[in-house]
């Protein structure tokens, strides 16, 4: 299997701050994430939503940086939200208990929808 | 598969602590976050990577320092197992276990339950160095203490330095198994320094505590089974 680079963009929204993710995330995947991260905080002080749609991979050094925008996004009372997770990445994301801080929607429509209630 | 449980008890394997432990991630852990990464160039294998975690998985508990017991599950190291740990923390004895929470080619991770030390993971891994093309093998573990006591061990009674130590005979046994002896490199990174203090509760599922607790009580479980009317 061919490792795809991480790439980023952030779409500052009226709701909620969407980081749309391509590629793999791994531990080489550190700058790439947390400069999308700042480019999203620098949006305002909306929610954050991951969205992981065309992500194929994520390994475990992957999920540690997740951990580590969730510290990040906890310290600033911002609530992070992530959607397009594969069934695989679901229940890893349960299994590690990400989801005790972060809640996972299927699409953009429910996690934007969820940003917009709470 | 975010509880441990075990078919049957290891040989020899104190396994208290274990069935029934939830597995817990370094979000629900007391004390600070850290990342540390322990890494070993294999110079002069002439071995790939894939070689390398299979050498791993295969001899995991062989690589361990003395003292320290992995009960590795019948089936190997495979995702949603469960292993036994009897290890030594500070000179005292401690049961506990891990899941296996990811196994492939590259790299296989372990998650640490409630009462362990830490709670988190540990990623073993393999890659080759792109700069001069030598494999590497690299454990990787993101934890927190689980609880107060045990914070204060890793912070102020050595218990980094004991960790620091346990994963460097791990890697320079790795190392020798394939006739390589190098230095052991160590980046630690805080990803957290704050402690989580509604997590300070975890000290009732202590593990070294309860695994004291067992020990100290072996008599009197001794007697009550030889007073015990044979059936």
């Amino acid at each position: 299997m061919t490792a795809r680079h991480l790439e980023a963009d952030v779409r500052c929204g009226p709701i909620a701050t969407v980081v749309d993710l391509h590629g793999d995330i791994s531990s080489a995947s550190d700058e790439t994430l947390g400069a999308a991260y700042a480019r999203a905080e620098a949006c305002g002080p909306r929610p954050i939503a991951l969205n992981f749609h065309d992500v194929d991979y994520i390994n475990s050094s992957g999920i540690a940086l997740i951990v580590g925008l969730l510290v990040r996004a906890r310290k600033s009372n911002r609530a992070l939200l992530a959607f397009g997770l594969s069934d695989h990445y679901v229940e890893i994301f349960r299994i590690t208990r990400l989801t005790d801080f972060m809640s996972i929607f299927p699409d953009e429509e429910l996690a934007l929808a969820s940003a917009k209630s709470a | 598969m975010t509880t441990l449980r075990i078919a049957e008890a290891p040989e020899g394997a104190i396994t208290i602590n274990v069935n029934g432990r939830r597995i817990v991630g370094p979000l629900q852990g007391f004390g600070q976050m850290w990342q540390k990464t322990y890494r070993i160039r294999l110079v002069g294998a002439n071995v790939d990577p894939l070689t390398v975690v299979r050498a791993w998985k295969e001899h995991f508990a062989e690589f361990w320092p003395p003292r320290n017991r992995f009960y590795g599950p019948l089936t190997g190291i495979a995702p949603g197992e469960t292993a036994v740990l009897n290890i030594t923390v500070s000179g005292m004895p401690l049961s506990t276990g891990v899941l296996v929470l990811y196994a492939d080619d590259e790299s296989f991770t372990l998650m640490t339950p409630q009462g362990h030390v830490f709670a988190g993971w540990i990623t073993f891994s393999s890659f080759v160095d792109p700069s001069d093309g030598v494999t590497v093998a690299q454990a990787q573990v993101l934890m927190r203490a689980n609880d107060p006591i045990y914070e204060l061990g890793l912070r102020f009674g050595g218990g980094h330095r004991q960790e620091d130590r346990f994963w460097e005979h791990t890697l320079r046994s790795l190392a020798a198994y394939f006739g390589v002896k190098e230095p052991v490199v160590m980046e630690r990174v805080c990803v957290d320094k704050h402690v989580q203090w509604r997590e300070a509760r975890n000290i009732w599922m202590n593990s070294a505590v309860r695994t004291m607790l067992y020990v100290l009580a072996a008599p009197v479980r001794w007697l009550t089974r030889r007073r015990a009317p044979a059936r």
